[in-house]
């Protein structure tokens, strides 16, 4: 049981992320644009893949 | 060396979180919106703007003969700017005029809403000399500035036409 407080703080922070970004998706990517979905789409691989970098890096 | 490339990942992540957020805010969010409503034989109808930028650029609702859909158009502005245009709607059937049924300028303020109300009585559309179990089809069309909303009224007959029925000879 030693978890490092911030640990857990950047695991709050990243649910409330996911969670603000899913509750966007679900109330506005209806009135995107295609260009505006292909860019968020975009974003959004590139986010994952360079948070999996950061915790690769951190020793994950 | 190794903790500045691990926070150039972090940074990197956020840079693309907010541009997610950005766009959904630039793009998803602003903007001017409509939303028709259309209540008919006891039930609302909700057509949402997205709808319109399907490949099906129609809708439909039905109204029972003699009855009325009450219709509610609501254009919400979500710009920083003033919105305002000049809002037709009309009946049209085979492409030719049928009746103007509103004429009218809209303003709205920046992130205001304006909400316009009107009835299409079906008893007004139909030929009087109609017969009772005939159907009609007319498109309601609701033109906003260059935007046009077009929606397929059918006016189903009525499931309660009284019918004569001869007597029986004697």
């Amino acid at each position: 049981m030693n978890i490092r407080l911030e640990y857990v703080l950047f695991g709050f922070g990243i649910l409330f992320c996911l969670a603000g970004v899913g509750y966007l998706a679900a109330e506005y990517v209806k009135n995107l644009s295609e260009g505006g979905k292909l860019v968020s789409l975009l974003l959004t691989v590139a986010m994952f893949a360079f948070l999996s970098k950061y915790f690769e890096n951190i020793g994950w | 060396m190794a903790a500045k490339r691990r926070n150039l990942y972090l940074y990197l992540t956020l840079i693309c979180f907010f541009g997610i957020i950005a766009i959904f805010i630039t793009d998803g969010y602003m903007g001017v919106y409509d939303t028709v409503y259309i209540t008919a034989e006891e039930r609302e109808q909700k057509i949402e703007s997205d709808i319109w930028q399907r490949n099906d650029p129609y809708w439909s609702a039905g109204v029972t003969r003699g009855e009325k859909a009450f219709i509610r158009y609501e254009v919400d502005n979500r710009r920083f700017s003033r919105y305002e245009a000049d809002l037709e709607v009309s009946v049209w059937q085979m492409q030719e005029k049928v009746s103007d049924v509103l004429e009218q300028q809209i303003t709205i303020e920046a992130f205001g809403k304006a909400e316009i109300e009107w009835t299409i009585d079906s008893a007004e559309l139909v030929p009087p000399d109609a017969q009772p179990e005939q159907r009609f089809d007319y498109t309601l069309t609701i033109k906003r500035g260059d935007i046009e909303r077009n929606i397929i009224l059918y006016i189903n007959p009525s499931p309660y036409t009284i019918k004569t029925v001869p007597a029986p000879p004697r």
